[in-house]
């Protein structure tokens, strides 16, 4: 026979435990979720119950939650100790105690892509084995922990209306507030990293300091510095400053140089100089010559990045190029023709590339009369040239006329859109 | 070029830093003089004389050590508060605070729009324009998203509190005499001089103001390096709330006191002050009152509509659009239309609001002193950052006076019944 019952955390915290013999126990003070998450059990993964923390007599301690039953009689629950047997070392480290560490919390809501805070917890007990199904994060919940649930309920079906509920189901929720954990659990944050890096540094703002550092801690370098690189500048500093020179070094090699300088160039000169003799060489000179643009210069927000071809060179020989060094998607965005001596004669589109025969050279179709600014204009008239000419990039060169990089569409926006907001800060 | 870069800045360094932590501070102590301030201050100079401003001493250093705690708080936990109380208190204990909190809010912003409508009948202008404006011109500020430049320009304007210095000199204060009341005040110790003193205590530590300190420290993004800079900020802030609060109580004694004219609200103060002290004395008196309002008008229904939404995670702030964060702009707005309406209510009795609103302040400040105490003692939230025995001695005692002040106050009424 199959027995279901669903309970709510916040009913069965405080809730009296007896014996067979209706003896008194103790007091439920948490329930403790298993955090090991073995795929093979289970088709559907959903977390279970393995342990209780009971107050017998002013002690607190941990049981195993085999040998408890819930069940549910004239709307009241009931729990039963069959047998008081301590919860094995290993099962306790591997815990998450839901009143601790979830109740009351913040969340992240991965489908919501929002922090929230959760009111209470959505249990079932099926066939003796209890899971964890959904957080509730909305008013009824709410309301229920106030204890104010059901006259509010009745009133509002007088008027025909319902008490706004909200649940989230447990695959679609990750706990951040581990700082009352000594210890750390593999699975922690994964579910983070399926979020788009954009909205995941929106929740990491949304943070306290805490939570903050240990979730940016678990990413993957890769991901921490997209992650880092659309974070507002107030933000990134307050990572930076909690971080090993070290772990920030190789997070900032990983980023775009430009944006690298930014981050740098809000910094405190040691600090900075600290991060700059740390990350690899490479990286870090490309990262010096763009510090030296003041921000209001077009060479502040370029980027070093770029393709640039003799114009002698074969569609082919492009394409092979590209293959070889897989450069990321915006370098794409524009390619330039320079001569040997870096000056930059021409430029050619992704399109033109595409359309032509393997065998064509590059300066059949480049367009040799390129729109160009100087790294050390002022910045004020790009946003005008970009949508004047509808380009997607402009090359940067210097006094010279050489090629020193470009300035990408997406970065001129960023710049005014940040102009914006803080005029309306 | 780095280096270079740096050593250039690095005169300016010290100044910088200070003008960027610079806020804070400030805006809470500016905020705290608003109309309900403005007004007790008055009625104690008009009512006492110079026998009550010894309250402002204490007042004084309990508000430093409260807000250095607040500050401490927001940089080292990054947590609003609210939030600290919710996660802590659990729901129950965090409902009847901001239910409270929410209330006494409503009455405090609807004595801002007492101030506004008050401050403008000085200049002869009809309460039903100057409130139905103003309460518009306060919405639209926030739901347009211009907050932060009028923060700045009301910063600035809030340097015009200081008119009240020429308030008080205006009328010819007796300096010897202020001095001596300080240190042997003369009043009746009775229900009405107790509720007059908590009522000093109360309005220049308002509850609200500490969830406000705290938010605005996290989203200032301070730092524990730059403590040192926080902590001017905050005495520059107290200096000022009590220097204020000090020539509005000696604008009123040396004229009203002395002439025993009784007032019941700040505007009867500025219209009073016309025969007394001169036209221009009074006009000075209502623009700073004016000002003062406006100002608490618009952050006070933002704080309190941020905190009730941050304890209870619904989402909020104001560089969220209207359909992201619909629970914070509805409460935004039915607190500025429900404290707005009132005032254009014929006869609505506004002393019994700023009274009870007063009282619901009194008890509700030590539940917040004692949850803030008990936090910022907690080593799981604190660290190292946990209060000195010095910061909880002040605490606790000021838990301690405001409990029995409170406690005499309300039950003065029903022990004179018997």
């Amino acid at each position: 026979m199959t027995s279901t019952v669903p309970f709510f955390l916040s009913r069965i915290i405080g809730a009296k435990v007896f014996d067979p013999e209706r003896n008194f126990v103790g007091t439920v003070k948490d329930l403790l979720l298993s955090a090991d998450l073995t795929p093979n059990q289970e088709p559907i993964e959903r977390p279970v119950v393995h342990g209780i923390t009971l107050k017998i007599k002013n002690q607190v301690n941990h049981f195993s939650f085999d040998n408890f039953e819930v069940s549910k009689k004239n709307r009241k629950l009931l729990v039963l100790c069959n047998k008081l047997e301590e919860l094995p070392e290993n099962k306790k480290e591997e815990s998450i105690p839901l009143a601790a560490l979830v109740l009351d919390k913040q969340i992240v809501d991965l489908n919501g892509r929002k922090v929230v805070r959760v009111n209470d917890v959505r249990l079932v007990t099926i066939n003796s084995i209890t899971y964890a199904i959904a957080v509730d994060v909305g008013i009824e919940g709410l309301l229920r922990r106030i204890g104010i649930a059901q006259p509010i309920k009745f009133l509002f079906s007088l008027v025909k209306a319902s008490v706004p509920s909200k649940f989230i189901s447990w695959d679609d929720m990750e706990a951040i507030d581990y700082s009352n954990l000594s210890i750390k659990l593999n699975s922690t944050y994964s579910k983070l990293n399926t979020l788009h890096p954009s909205d995941l540094a929106d929740i990491i703002e949304d943070l306290d300091n805490r939570s903050r550092q240990s979730v940016f801690l678990a990413l993957d370098e890769e991901m921490a510095a997209d992650v880092l690189e659309e974070m507002e500048p107030k933000a990134q500093i307050k990572i930076i400053e909690g971080m090993s020179v070290e772990k920030m070094a190789d997070v900032l090699e990983k980023m775009p140089a430009n944006e690298a300088a930014d981050i740098l160039d809000s910094l405190e000169e040691e600090k900075a100089e600290l991060l700059l003799n740390e990350m690899e060489a490479e990286s870090s000179s490309e990262v010096r010559e763009l510090l030296e643009y003041e921000n209001y210069e077009v060479g502040s927000i370029m980027t070093t990045e770029i393709l640039a071809y003799q114009e002698e060179t074969t569609v082919e020989a492009v394409f092979e190029d590209l293959r070889v060094n897989k450069p990321e998607a915006e370098s794409l965005f524009g390619f330039f023709v320079v001569n040997k001596n870096n000056e930059l004669i021409a430029t050619f589109s992704f399109r033109d590339l595409a359309v032509s025969q393997p065998e064509v050279r590059i300066s059949s179709f480049m367009n040799d009369d390129p729109i160009y600014l100087y790294d050390e204009q002022k910045m004020d008239d790009v946003a005008e040239l970009v949508s004047k000419y509808n380009l997607l990039t402009i090359p940067v060169i210097n006094k010279n006329h050489q090629l020193e990089g470009m300035v990408v569409i997406h970065d001129v926006i960023e710049d005014l859109v940040n102009k914006r907001r803080t005029n309306k800060k | 070029m780095l280096k270079d870069k740096h050593k250039r800045w690095s005169l300016y360094k010290k100044i910088g830093i200070f003008l960027a932590i610079l806020g804070p501070g400030i805006i809470t102590g500016s905020v705290d003089n608003d109309a309900g301030g403005i007004t007790t201050y008055s009625v104690a100079g008009a009512l006492y004389g110079y026998n009550l401003i010894w309250t402002l001493i204490p007042s004084f250093l309990v508000l430093i050590v409260i807000q250095e705690m607040n500050a401490r708080m927001g940089i080292v936990t990054g947590k609003g508060l609210a939030d600290l109380i919710r996660e802590n208190a659990g729901v129950k204990v965090t409902f009847f605070i901001f239910i409270g909190l929410l209330i006494a809010d409503i009455g405090n912003t609807t004595t801002e729009f007492a101030g506004v409508a008050g401050s403008m009948e000085v200049f002869h202008v009809s309460k039903y324009i100057s409130v139905p404006v103003v309460g518009f011109l306060v919405w639209i500020l926030v739901v347009k998203g211009t907050y932060k430049v009028a923060e700045r320009i009301f910063l600035v304007f809030s340097v015009s509190l200081l008119t009240y210095v020429i308030s008080a000199i205006m009328g010819k204060p007796h300096w010897d005499e202020i001095g001596h009341s300080i240190i042997h005040p003369d009043f009746p110790v009775n229900g009405k001089s107790l509720a007059m003193v908590l009522g000093i205590i109360g309005t220049t530590i308002a509850p609200w103001m500490q969830f406000y300190m705290q938010s605005s420290v996290i989203e200032k993004g301070l730092k524990m390096k730059n403590y040192k800079y926080t902590m001017i900020d905050i005495i520059v802030g107290c200096i000022a709330t009590v220097v204020v609060a000090f020539f509005i109580m000696v604008a009123c004694a040396s004229t009203l006191y002395e002439n025993k004219i009784p007032i019941d609200e700040a505007k009867d103060a500025a219209l009073a002050l016309q025969p007394l002290a001169g036209q221009f004395a009074s006009q000075v008196f209502a623009f700073g009152l004016f000002v003062a309002s406006i100002f608490s008008a618009t952050i006070l229904p933002l704080a309190t509509a941020f905190y009730v939404c941050e304890a209870f995670g619904f989402e909020a702030g104001i560089d969220k659009k209207w359909d992201e964060a619909p629970e914070f702009y509805v409460l935004y707005t039915s607190i500025l239309v429900i404290s707005a309406g009132i005032i254009l209510i014929p006869g609505a009795p506004l002393i019994a609001i700023s009274l009870w609103t007063q009282v619901i302040n009194g008890v509700l400040l030590p539940v917040v002193l004692v949850c803030m105490i008990l936090l910022v003692n907690n080593k799981k939230i604190m660290g190292e950052y946990v209060n000195k025995p010095f910061n909880n001695i002040i605490g606790w005692s000021t838990v301690i006076v405001l409990v029995i002040l409170s406690s005499m106050l309300i039950l003065s009424p029903i022990l004179r019944m018997f």
